[in-house]
């Protein structure tokens, strides 16, 4: 997971050292440009793509990385 | 969505012979945008699609103008006789009436013969290549066949100015390519698909006939009379399609990757396309892009990269080039064409 942080940091403009799975999301620039870097990064990272809407919807980075797993486990 | 299916059509005995793609002259920069979404909104949507200026139309100039204009120099340069054009086809999302087609007024003005077949395609993204499939297609059916490409858009018109996923984004701009018959030319090859589940992510719900459309919740408050971009939905349409379509592409045309000279992309956004091609593994030197200088500009935005980034080397060389249009529909068409140095490949600035 930690190039996936490592992105997560750079997407929100944060220090990587913030980004823990607790990080709520709600207190950070998590709009649909971030969505979709995100969605790039997922690809990158895990191979998988991910519903646009429900990653919106995430309100922590845990939210973020159930969302990859429960993906990846299909 | 499982994968899917790839459609494949070959065209043989027809060339490139010109492309002139026109823009209109007014340049407006970042700075446009500040007012409306502040600094720091601006700046976010730079870092990620990646436009610094597009050109925008007045409202007297429409996608017909641009087209026109770029017709009118094309026909100069090649000295082509005006009755000799068998077909022209325009290709575009913002057409000058609902009816008639817009064709058919660009027949007249251009002083084409009446033996000229005209009609519109309503495609966007994807419309570029759509069009040069069935203008080759058509140019080989005769041996003396010439067709007129015209494909451009004016998406400022569409856009909601207090929208930034959109407002910011694209630009206006125009093209015409020469398709003429030519027993010797070497085949291109044509992928192609649609997926119309995804026709709600990119699309101006009001204006038409249809006034119930039920729309995504992504929609939100917006004005239904405008344009509305489902940005993470694409994208992940574009992860899906975009690098089996170039694959498959390559595939049929008998080359590797490696053997691709250029890979001229729709430019839909600078982080996407950087994006693709890192995921397919292409060589970045071989995949220009132009969109910080014009923004998107839907279905022209192909021809445009040809006379601008692409523009020395298609000059100079005899070239297989791949492009890939993909987006509103959804829709999708990857084409490998040789070009073997068209005689005019200019840029109406």
């Amino acid at each position: 997971m930690d190039k996936f942080l490592e992105g997560m940091a750079e997407i929100l403009e944060i220090s990587p050292l913030d980004v823990t799975p607790e990080l709520d999301l709600t207190q950070q620039a998590w709009d649909s440009l971030a969505v979709v870097s995100a969605i790039a990064l997922i690809d990158e990272c895990f191979g998988v793509t991910v519903d646009g809407a429900a990653l919106a919807k995430c309100e922590s980075v845990k939210q973020v990385q159930d969302l990859v797993s429960a993906k990846i486990g299909k | 969505m499982g994968d899917l299916a790839q459609g494949y059509r070959r065209v043989a005995g027809a060339r490139i012979s010109g492309v002139v793609a026109c823009v209109p002259p007014r340049k407006v920069t970042n700075e446009h945008f500040v007012p409306a979404f502040g600094e720091a909104g601006v700046a976010e949507v730079t870092k990620v699609v990646g436009v610094l200026e597009r050109r925008w139309t007045d409202a007297s100039q429409t996608t017909a103008d641009l087209c026109f204009l770029a017709a009118e120099r094309l026909l100069g340069q090649l000295q082509w006789d005006r009755a000799s054009v068998s077909a022209l086809i325009f290709v575009s999302q913002t057409p000058d009436y609902r009816l008639p087609a817009t064709a058919c007024e660009l027949q007249a003005r251009l002083g084409l013969g009446s033996a000229c077949a005209a009609f519109d395609i309503n495609l966007g993204c994807s419309g570029y290549t759509y069009g040069l499939w069935l203008a080759m297609t058509l140019a080989a059916q005769a041996s003396n066949g010439r067709v007129l490409l015209l494909v451009g858009d004016t998406i400022s018109k569409t856009v909601d100015p207090n929208d930034r996923a959109t407002a910011t984004v694209f630009g206006d701009a125009g093209s015409a390519t020469a398709i003429e018959a030519d027993a010797n030319a070497p085949a291109a090859h044509f992928v192609f698909g649609s997926d119309g589940n995804g026709s709600r992510r990119l699309i101006i719900p009001e204006g038409c006939s249809r006034v119930d459309t039920e729309l995504p919740e992504s929609f939100g408050q917006r004005d239904r009379q405008k344009l509305f971009m489902d940005g993470p939905e694409i994208f992940n349409f574009t992860l899906r399609v975009v690098p089996q379509c170039v694959q498959e592409v390559c595939f049929k045309s008998g080359r590797t990757p490696d053997e691709i000279a250029l890979f001229l992309f729709h430019q839909a956004n600078a982080f996407m396309l950087r994006h693709l091609a890192k995921k397919m593994k292409l060589d970045p030197a071989k995949v220009p892009l132009n969109i910080e200088r014009f923004g998107n500009v839907s279905s022209a935005s192909i021809p445009l990269l040809i006379v601008t980034s692409a523009a020395e080397r298609i000059r100079s060389e005899s070239l297989p080039v791949l492009m890939a249009g993909f987006g509103v529909g959804f829709s999708w068409c990857s084409a490998v064409v040789e070009f073997s140095q068209p005689r005019v490949v200019e840029l109406i600035d």
